[in-house]
């Protein structure tokens, strides 16, 4: 905590150059999600007609907004060490800072989503419930998440070039076997391939939380015990393991960058 | 995590090498096909370099470009780890490698201020304390609400300079950055670190302007090949690095490259102290002697010696008949005492064959330095003893 004095001003560095000369400011990171949200309606409930579900666009929105901030977040931290490249090499500091105050960026503008869906569900369920408490707690995991691959792919990219462009190819594949659209057991040919169903719902460490989210928001409803551990140990494990990477690497930054 | 007193800083055998950029794998590609490779070159930055500097000393560290200055700076700051051996430094460590480098350009220079108080460590409270103080030391009140995108190179580096300056550190580490900036806002920055000492600061200085370094440093490090060549009292390490200088790069320049269509020329010009010794810094008052070597054929040669002062303004010059030149000519040129202050000086020398002048008749070049005084400024050594008349006889008179 001796350094949240530089963490702020880091994070404000950091929104006043993502925000710079755009009219709209952070409308713009909210719109995308809503664009996504109605391209999706559009091909699957109204064309495909194959999601069956209410409310379907609260439902969507809950899912999405909890990928585009893993995403955007993953995308912006992996240059961030190169972008500040003169800064590493000509003063001392703690560098996670950097990493860590685009996750926080990004955290802001999902928290500012979040904050505008959250009415939005209550009034559509017309109903309050007291799962909501868990929705910080499933949110503080997601951050825990975010920040230990961001430190992850930010201090990797930083020695080696190409972990960008990785990550970006690998973002699309990843974000269409994201269950988003339709919860997994809801896939018409899903009882036929159940490894591959399993799969999906536990092995995309994005998965269970886009899951608990929307159980919460969505359903109204506690995420059971075991999207909770699940959340709970991936969180802490991607965390524990940016930052063990991170102070590996760390210390050849200044001459790599 | 240290056991050193504020302000002290230790080097013990501090070894760091560099792999050339281009050589370094960058991609997992690269790194693919560099397995199984000879590891690639590597440059030595810094060998086996030791130094200890005592809390409150100032050190001017000097050498030629990619001698290992700016690396040991990074090592020290920590920025850049050893491979081997120890760098350290006591307490709060404040370093301005390159002006300018934590700012956010579309930051104003009032955020910018907060912003690299925190990069270096300090708190919200204490860059609060400061900032009145720095934006006043930096003369830019009126801009300070602009984005720094606008500002000129001069406002930049008066605002980089101002925030350092006011961070008050147990060791600073100063690369270079004194050399720009206008001469006024140099002295006003080498008087505020000079602030700093006073309240204990050590400081470690990079520079090539020993002008600076005499100002404010009590001792010098003379740094070669990543090694240590000189370490002691000021005036003799600059001599030291005047001296390596010379003999590395030869005494003077030729300004005219292309004298094919003269009869004589000067060939050589060399400065020398009074028993013979090339010497490029001189304390006002030394004799220096100027060698020229003549080359070419005329019967009537006049040679003329110049000194000029750095912005090439003419301080000084005469000539002489030399008489007849048959091929070779030496001739010395004695002052015995250089009647300058401390700068940087060109001493020219040409000649002239008076049966067929051509053109322009200056030929060599050659650099010599002065060393500051503190009892006068200027260029010309005019110092000279003062008497004061005690006062009871003037108020005698008005009354």
């Amino acid at each position: 905590m001796r350094h949240r004095f530089l963490f702020e001003q880091m994070v404000r560095r950091e929104l006043r150059q993502k925000y710079k000369g755009s009219v709209l400011g952070i409308a713009w990171y909210l719109i995308n999600p809503l664009v996504l949200m109605g391209a999706y309606a559009l091909v699957f409930k109204v064309l495909l007609d194959i999601a069956n579900i209410p409310d379907y666009p609260v439902f969507l929105l809950a899912g999405l907004i909890v990928w585009v901030f893993f995403a955007q977040a993953l995308l912006a931290a992996a240059p961030s060490l190169v972008l500040n490249a003169p800064l590493v090499r000509k003063v001392r500091f703690p560098r996670e800072t950097i990493p860590a105050s685009v996750a926080t960026v990004q955290l802001v503008t999902f928290v500012a989503m979040l904050l505008l869906l959250l009415p939005v569900a209550l009034v559509v369920r017309d109903s309050l419930d007291p799962a909501l408490l868990l929705l910080p707690v499933i949110v503080a995991f997601l951050f825990c998440l975010v920040l230990g691959l961001s430190m992850l792919v930010a201090v990797l990219h930083a020695h080696f070039r190409d972990v960008e462009p990785v990550l970006a190819a690998g973002l699309l594949p990843w974000f269409f076997l994201t269950p988003l659209f339709l919860p997994v057991e809801d896939f018409p040919g899903i009882d036929d391939h159940e490894l591959i169903g399993d799969l999906l719902e536990w092995g995309n460490p994005v998965a269970p939380f886009v899951d608990s989210v929307r159980t919460i928001l969505w359903a109204g409803e506690a995420p059971d015990l075991a999207h909770l551990a699940y959340v709970a140990a991936a969180g802490l494990i991607a965390l524990a393991l940016g930052a063990v990477v991170f102070r590996r690497m760390e210390r050849d930054l200044a001459v790599v960058l | 995590m240290s056991d050193l007193a504020a302000g002290e800083i230790v080097l013990e055998r501090a070894t760091r090498s560099f792999r050339l950029v281009h050589e370094r794998p960058r991609t997992l590609k690269e790194l693919a096909v560099s397995l199984g490779r000879r590891p690639a070159s590597e440059v030595p930055a810094l060998r086996e370099f030791d130094l200890r500097v005592a809390p409150g000393e100032a050190v001017g560290m000097v050498g030629r470009n990619g001698a290992g200055k700016t690396s040991l700076l990074r090592c020290l700051a920590g920025i850049v780890p050893l491979d081997a051996g120890r760098a350290e430094c006591g307490g709060r460590v404040v370093s301005l490698i390159e002006l300018g480098a934590g700012f956010g350009q579309d930051f104003t220079g009032r955020e910018n201020i907060w912003l690299n108080g925190a990069l270096h460590g300090f708190s919200r409270e204490e860059v609060e304390e400061r900032i009145a103080q720095i934006v006043e030391f930096s003369e830019l009140a009126e801009f300070i609400d602009v984005p720094v995108k606008a500002y000129s190179a001069g406002m930049f580096l008066r605002l980089g300079f101002a925030i350092v300056a006011h961070l008050e550190a147990d060791v600073l580490l100063i690369d270079e950055i004194l050399a720009v900036g206008d001469e006024s806002f140099q002295r006003k920055c080498l008087n505020r670190i000079s602030e700093q000492m006073e309240a204990g600061a050590t400081l470690v200085l990079v520079s090539h302007d020993p002008a600076a370094i005499e100002r404010v440093c009590d001792r010098v490090v003379v740094v070669d090949t990543g090694r240590k060549e000189f370490d002691g009292p000021v005036a003799e390490g600059l001599l030291h690095y005047h001296r390596m200088l010379g003999t590395e790069r030869g005494a003077s320049l030729s300004l005219r490259p292309h004298a094919a269509d003269r009869t004589v020329t000067i060939t050589e010009l060399e400065i020398k102290d009074a028993e013979g010794r090339a010497r490029h810094m001189f304390r006002p008052g030394e004799p220096l002697h100027v060698t020229l070597s003549l080359a070419g054929r005329a019967e009537r040669a006049v040679v003329a010696v110049e000194v000029r002062d750095r912005q090439g303004a003419t301080i000084f010059r005469t000539d002489v008949t030399a008489g007849a030149v048959h091929d070779t000519l030496g001739a010395t040129f004695a002052i015995p005492r250089v009647t300058l202050l401390g700068g940087d000086y060109d001493l020219v020398a040409g000649v002239l064959n008076q049966d067929a002048p051509a053109g322009p008749t200056l030929d060599r070049v050659a650099r010599f330095s002065v060393t500051h005084v503190s009892d006068g400024e200027g260029v010309a050594d005019l110092r000279g003893s003062w008497t004061f008349e005690p006062a009871q006889s003037g108020s005698e008179v008005l009354r």
